[in-house]
């Protein structure tokens, strides 16, 4: 993991204040507030329409706010999309990557991308300095890294995704519904990928449907619902970090704690 | 790696992209052998046929000319060859190479019963054309070109893929993909051609200007295919609606545009001019030779003082009725021609807003095998034609025999010039509609975000 770049902006990692958005007619995001600093793992949950993925949208540089602002490291992504991106990598839900290249092509392609929108010049040998490090970050067993993803389970299409992104070595992560689908052993993999991404500083965005899963790995807890964040929790330091039972009770009856 | 390396090798190692790259890179090769084997083909007939004239005339020598020759014998039975040898880039564009006459053998008597004379093909089997170059260009290359490019955006949004794609800092990614795409179309196009044009020592300007048409038909397919895939969400949609747009713009509507020329202009064949003339000739057996000659004198008048002759027969009267006959249809043939230049004309038009119909054109100009090329070698047979008559005249109308010095003398046919040409209107047509194509296609592709 060479040529990390490290977020050196004050603030958060990522800064959403007042956001607001509407596709024609209809207001998904009502002021919405949001932060993530880096180190953190930050869990967006909401139910569908709830406005999770014009969230991440807004973060990527896909739409134009309509008022309120977003800044990835500092940077808006709507005036410098190029930029904005450069900070951060994205690892979408149902994870598809191209089925007829190997994992370690994928990422070799996808890196070759994102460097050229970086301005780097990482032309040296990506199999040896990022691809293999961040195949073996991911768990993803070495034999499988020269074949074809056409041959993957979800849960290894996941972990050359989530290589890819590390490969990236940005300071912020999204990631769309990380663990749908996924098996209750990779689930617990990917966990400890995010620690490991915790442990580099990395702010980690993910949006989900899954409270467990939000639950057991992340640092603070939003629930999104019409377009703002209603309730946030932060993880205590004790060993039960939420309390599962009232976030159940908050997330299956958003109107009770409001 | 860098972005194009990575493009190029996740295009090499899909398997659809690189059969219909291959399968293109392969037509092309083959359709210029096919092309080089009619071309050696037609040579090697006219070789023939040129061996086989030097017998024939050599045994019309020895039986007609001496010293009490008589000239409209020798002039009756030597017919003299005329050959249109392939242009250096008929390889490429056999355009009506395949049915025209190339090769014809022609007398001092009536023209128009020769100039048609040409070997009865099969329309069955002359219907589907010759498989060329232009040919592979024209209707084979917008589908390889569909093969390569209808799911460029569709297939990414589907797949789950368009996301991640916009979601990483370098841009460009549609624009490396189509012209990674582009190029190696033109260049599975046109390597085959260049190395064809080099066998065949074809002029360069040429094989360029070729090259230049099959790049620009090959960016209003590729704008088509990035316009119609940023507008449609589904491959299967874009895919069909490609294939539409190529039935309709190289089948549907050239079809349906020479339809419409063919009634507009009507244009008779040419063989009814053979047989127009032929009926004029025929008639001069039952009208008075004066009649016949006074019509011959009045284009001709420096033998108005020759007509005179002993008997009922005479040669010089036997040629002044055969050109009498050539000039009873002059008018006819004069319609003839202007009906199919003007036809010539409306599908060069019609090339200017159908890009097919515009590379043809195009293509077939420079390779000198279209309707005008055709003319160019009636119009050299009609030449040497004038010059054989005026050459056997003096002997006729003079009575001198006609020696073996003088058969030895009797002209020869040098082959036209060449006249190819670029046809610019439609090339800058040509390029406006590529450009208008690619501009759209580039705005639609620009458009595309990840929004979804």
């Amino acid at each position: 993991m060479s040529d990390k770049q490290q977020h050196s902006a004050p603030g958060p990692a990522i800064a959403i204040e007042n956001l607001q958005h509407r596709y024609e007619e209809k207001a998904v995001l009502h002021g919405l507030n949001l932060d993530v600093h880096s180190g953190e793992i930050y869990a967006l949950l909401g139910g569908n329409g709830a406005g999770k993925s014009t969230t991440l949208a807004a973060l990527l540089g896909f739409i134009a706010p309509s008022a309120g602002s977003v800044r990835v490291c500092g940077i808006d992504p709507v005036t410098e999309p190029r930029r904005a991106r450069a900070q951060l990598a994205y690892v979408p839900e149902n994870v598809s990557l191209y089925e007829h290249l190997t994992a370690r092509e994928n990422i070799s392609y996808f890196l070759a991308l994102a460097d050229a929108g970086q301005g780097t010049d990482r032309r040296t040998d990506q199999s040896t300095d990022r691809i293999e490090p961040a195949l073996q970050a991911v768990g993803l067993a070495a034999d499988a890294w020269d074949k074809p993803l056409a041959g993957f389970s979800k849960g290894m299409r996941q972990k050359t995704a989530i290589a890819l992104a590390l490969a990236r070595d940005v300071p912020v992560l999204l990631l769309d519904e990380p663990t749908s689908g996924l098996d209750p052993r990779a689930v617990l993999e990917f966990n400890q990928l995010l620690d490991t991404a915790r442990e580099r500083k990395v702010a980690v965005l993910m949006v989900t449907h899954d409270l467990v899963s939000a639950v057991d790995i992340a640092d603070r807890i939003g629930f999104l619902a019409e377009g703002r964040i209603e309730e946030e929790q932060q993880a205590s330091a004790q060993s039960v970090r939420f309390d599962l039972n009232a976030l159940h009770d908050r997330y299956t009856h958003p109107g009770a704690a409001a | 790696m860098t972005p194009v390396h990575a493009e190029a090798l996740l295009l090499l190692k899909s398997g659809r992209n690189l059969v219909a790259l291959l399968l293109l890179v392969a037509l092309s090769v083959a359709a210029v052998w096919s092309g080089s084997v009619q071309v050696s083909g037609q040579q090697e007939v006219i070789e023939r046929v040129a061996q086989a004239q030097e017998e024939d005339l050599a045994a019309v020598e020895q039986a007609q000319a001496g010293p009490r020759g008589d000239p409209g014998y020798a002039g009756y039975y030597a017919f003299m060859l005329t050959q249109d040898p392939p242009p250096a880039l008929a390889f490429a564009a056999m355009g009506l190479r395949d049915l025209q006459p190339y090769v014809l053998r022609v007398r001092a008597l009536g023209l128009q019963q020769q100039l048609y004379d040409a070997e009865i093909y099969n329309p069955e089997l002359a219907l589907p054309g010759v498989f060329d170059w232009a040919f592979v260009l024209v209707y084979l290359t917008p589908l390889v070109i569909i093969a390569l490019a209808h799911d460029l955006v569709t297939g990414e949004r589907e797949a789950g893929r368009l996301r991640l794609l916009l979601s990483l800092p370098g841009g460009g990614v549609w624009r490396r993909r189509v012209i990674l795409r582009y190029l190696l179309v033109v260049i599975a196009l046109g390597l085959p051609l260049i190395v064809g044009a080099c066998l065949a020592a074809a002029p360069m300007t040429g094989t360029a200007a070729m090259l230049l048409t099959a790049a620009l038909y090959c960016a209003f397919w590729f704008g088509l295919a990035l316009l119609l895939g940023s507008l449609l969400r589904a491959s299967t949609t874009a895919a069909a609606a490609m294939t539409g747009c190529w039935i309709v713009l190289t089948l549907i509507l050239p079809t349906l545009g020479n339809a419409v020329i063919a009634r507009a202009i009507p244009a008779g064949k040419g063989i009814d001019l053979t047989l127009a003339q032929r009926e004029a000739v025929h008639a001069g057996w039952d009208i008075p030779k004066s009649e016949t000659f006074e019509r011959f004198f009045s284009s001709h008048p420096q033998w108005r003082e020759k007509g005179q002759f002993e008997g009922r027969f005479h040669w010089k009267w036997y040629y002044a009725m055969h050109q009498v006959g050539d000039e009873a249809v002059a008018e006819d043939v004069v319609a003839y021609r202007t009906s199919l230049i003007a036809r010539e004309d409306w599908t060069r038009r019609l090339g200017y807003v159908l890009p097919g119909v515009g590379a043809m054109t195009i293509v077939h100009r420079l390779a000198d095998t279209d309707q005008l090329g055709q003319f160019a070698y009636q119009d050299s047979i009609a030449g040497f034609h004038e010059k054989l008559r005026h050459f056997y005249y003096p002997y006729l109308f003079n009575d001198r025999p006609f020696t073996r010095a003088d058969f030895n003398q009797i002209p020869r046919y040098a082959p036209r010039v060449q006249s190819d040409s670029l046809a610019v209107v439609s090339l800058l047509m040509l390029m406006l509609v590529a450009a208008l194509l690619a501009y759209l296609g580039a705005r639609g592709i620009a458009r595309v975000s990840g929004v979804q």
